[in-house]
Formats: C-alpha cells, structure tokens, sequence
C-alpha cells in the first residue's frame, strides 16, 4: 500500500507539472510563411512525402551484420581463457567464413558508395 | 527578498546574453558582397547561412524586382523576435518603420538593433506573406487529406511528387522539384535554381534567376571564391582566413595554399569533378588559392548541362568553383520553353554512380 501511495504521488506531481507547463507557457502560433521549408528564398513544388532509394543500404547491413559478430566475440574472449588453442581455431573459422562474404560483397560492389 | 535576487540573475543573464555575437542572416543584393565579406570577420557577429537561425535579416545591396517575392519569403521564415536592417539597399514598402543603414561599417547598426529587440523597445516584424497555405487543402478529401485517391490532392498545400526514372539505373521513383535561391548561402548571390531531384542526385536544372555581377579586382575574387569552396569543404577556419588575406593586398597566398594542402582540402573534392577541358574543381581550387593563372579553356558546356546527375554537395562544389565571369556566360537564364527533361531521359553512367544497384 505505502508503494502504491508513492506511485500515486508521483503521477499526481507529474501530472501537474505537465499540465502547469502547457498552460503556463503559451505555444507560439505557426504561420504558414514560417512552415515553408528553408530555400534561400526558393520553395518547393511537391510534397516532401516521396520515395526514393536509399543506396547505401546493402552497406549499412553489411555494417550491421559484423557489428553483431563483434557481440559473439566477448563471450568467446572468456571461453578463450579456458579452451586456449581449440577455441582459437573456431573463431578463425567463423571469421573465414565471414570474410568470404566480404569478399563476395566486395565483388558485387556493395562498397561503392553511391 | 526572492523578487530582488531573480530581477539580479535575470539582468546578470540580460549582460551575459549581450555579449554573444548577433545571429544575422545576410541577403547579397548587386554591390553588396563586399561589404557581407568583410563583415564576415567581425566577432561581434555571426552570419548564419539559415534564415531560421538568425534573429536579423541584413539586406545589403540591389535587389532586383524579380527576387523581391523571395526575399519576403525569407523574412517571414525568420523567427520572432526579429527585425530588418537595409544597407545601402532601398527597403520594400513592406517594411513598417525600416532601420536603413547608409555608412560602411555595419555592425554597430546591427548590434543596436539586437539590444533594442532582447530589451523590448522595438517591436518585432510582423510577417510581409499573408498566412496561407501554398494551395487550399484544408477539409478536402475523403480523410481531409486534400484531395482524392493515394497520389491526388495537396496535403498541406503541395502535390504529392509524381514517379520518374531515375537517371542512374531507370529506377521509376518519386521526383522531387525544389528551387533554391537567390539568397542561398551555398549558391553565388542572385543566383537561383530549379531542380528535380532523386534523392540528392541531380536529375534536371533550369536556371531561374543569373547570379549579381561585381567588379572586382581579380585577386579579390578568386580569394573569395577560394573562401567559399574552403566552406563547403567543411573547413571554415581556412576560409576564414582566406577572407582576413584579401584586406592585406601585400600577403603572398603561398602560406594559405600549404595550409590547404596540409589540411587536406584538395583531397576531399573529388578528382575529375566538374570536368572543363584539362581544369576540374580541384585544379580550380588550388589555382584560386595560389594565385596561379587559370587553365580553363575558352568554351564550356552549360552549368545546366554539367549539373546533370551530379549529388548535391558535388554540384555546389562545381558552381562554386567557376568564377562570377564564366558563370555570367554559362548560366544565363533557361528559357521557358527549353525542354532539357527529354535529353535527361538518357541514363548517363556517373563516375561516382556506378554500381549495381
């Protein structure tokens, strides 16, 4: 009960601070001149909701993908100090493998930035 | 006893706050890129390259008639409180109670004006565009959405992007049609353009307005022109001090040319950008910084045409490299009816777009 009291509390504070903000402070009106994106004195003539491709992205997977391998290496570190040599042997595997991936990005031009 | 101490913080803050340097946004009419240049170097201000960030708008120079709806445009994307100083620029009829400014020197304009605004004393501007939206769309629609159907009406006011071929692979993506300008503080001053864009690749230009013609003497213009491409290369202080070279006319530029190279500057520009004859953009910064004579030869290609598939950033680079005489006469206006989008229809391979995806 005395957990359920503060919980209370808190929410009730929160809630009037959030509501003493949003009456105290007085939201400043935004005019249709000051929606337009910024230009230089240009404008534009559709809307910015528009597809486009984002090329980078087998990169950015790529990125992503030795990133989480990265994670499986902590836990190998530990397990290294125990196993010594064998384990050393299966990371190298598992990195080989890897890079065999690199290589076959490398060849399909994943690294070209465009 | 609290009242005193909070007016003492609040006016200890006010002093604080009146130290900073003025955020001002500058707008470069016919005659006024000097005078913007100089007072670049001035640290009672900071020339701010978005109007957003800025809480005074400095017209300096002549604005032609036709840029007029774009510098009302500007004025009203500044945020409040804010206000307009005209040097050596007549001001709109727009302008209630303008500030003019007739004298060279016009930074202790702009700061009185600063002090005035934080202090209350004057009023801020109110907005010179009625406060509309670009079309009526309000209420329109099955959703209110502004139309009918996926890709009809005018959310907001603007039509939605129609698909067009990409001109890397014939990718059929949403073209976007921007026009950015005269005031751009990435484009020369006057100089503004509509392109249609996929992505940040250029598909199509059109010149809309010609940039501001100045006579200058030639070292004065190529510094600054180095200046600007040093800015877009991410390395301001080298053009800052670029900018502090063209007051002192005895200083050889050969130390400005071994910092450059030192940081790097000539490496982050793209080899083979922006090609004209044997000079790229490279050629063109490292000849605009040593002071060497130009290698560019007597014809070019249009700025429209070598805009062309180009990204963003690659084509302010490019038109920052070309100097204000070259662009005079490779940049005039495009005529309305010149069609360039069924020539662009051609996939041109890009050096930089050469993948396979």
């Amino acid at each position: 009960m005395n957990d359920l009291g503060s919980i209370v509390v808190t929410l009730v504070i929160a809630a009037g601070l959030g509501l003493a903000l949003v009456g105290g402070l007085r939201p400043i009106p935004i005019r249709w001149p000051q929606r337009r994106p910024f230009l230089g004195g240009g404008s534009q003539t559709t809307h910015a909701w528009q597809r486009f491709h984002l090329r980078y992205y087998p990169m950015t997977l790529l990125f992503i993908a030795f990133e989480m391998e990265m994670m499986f290496m902590y836990p190998w570190a530990v397990v290294y100090v125990e196993e010594g040599v064998k384990a050393l042997g299966e990371m190298a595997m598992f990195l080989s493998i890897l890079s065999v991936g690199i290589v076959y990005a490398w060849r399909e031009g994943v690294f070209r930035w465009q | 006893m609290a009242r005193g101490r909070l007016s003492l913080a609040m006016s200890i803050l006010q002093r604080i706050q009146s130290w900073a340097p003025v955020p001002v946004y500058p707008v470069i009419g016919k005659g006024g890129l000097r005078a913007i240049e100089r007072l670049r170097l001035d640290p009672a201000l900071t020339l701010v390259s978005s109007a957003r960030h800025a809480s005074i708008m400095l017209v300096c120079g002549d604005i032609r008639d036709g840029d007029r709806p774009a510098l009302r445009q500007l004025h009203d994307q500044l945020p409040h409180p804010r206000a307009t100083l005209w040097c050596s620029s007549p001001p709109l009829c727009d302008a209630a109670d303008p500030v003019e400014e007739r004298g060279d020197d016009a930074t202790v304009a702009l700061r009185q004006l600063d002090a005035d605004l934080r202090a209350g004393t004057r009023t801020t501007e109110a907005d010179w565009l009625p406060d509309q939206p670009p079309n009526a769309w309000m209420g329109k629609g099955d959703h209110g959405q502004g139309g009918k159907g996926m890709m009809g009406g005018v959310p907001y006011g603007r039509p939605m992007a129609m698909t067009d071929e990409d001109l890397r692979d014939g990718l059929d993506l949403d073209a976007m049609t921007i026009s950015v300008g005269p005031f751009a503080p990435m484009l020369p001053p006057g100089l503004s353009l509509e392109l249609v864009l996929q992505g940040d690749v250029i598909q199509t230009a059109r010149i809309l307005t010609s940039a501001y013609q100045e006579e200058m003497p030639a070292r004065e213009t190529s510094l600054w022109q180095a200046s600007r491409l040093l800015e877009l290369v991410g390395l301001a202080g080298l053009a800052r001090r670029c900018r502090s070279v063209v007051q002192m006319t005895d200083v050889p530029t050969d130390s400005l040319y071994a910092a450059a190279r030192r940081a790097g500057a000539f490496f982050a520009v793209p080899p083979g950008l922006g090609q004209i004859g044997a000079s790229d953009v490279r050629t063109r910064l490292r000849e605009v910084l040593s002071g060497s004579p130009s290698s560019m030869p007597d014809s070019a290609p249009l700025l429209i045409d070598m805009m062309r598939g180009l990204e963003w950033q690659e084509a302010m680079l490019v038109v920052a490299s070309l100097s204000p005489r070259l662009l005079e006469t490779i940049a005039p206006v495009t005529p309305t009816g010149d069609d360039r989008a069924a020539v662009t229809k051609k996939p041109v391979p890009h050096q930089n777009h050469m993948g396979h995806h």
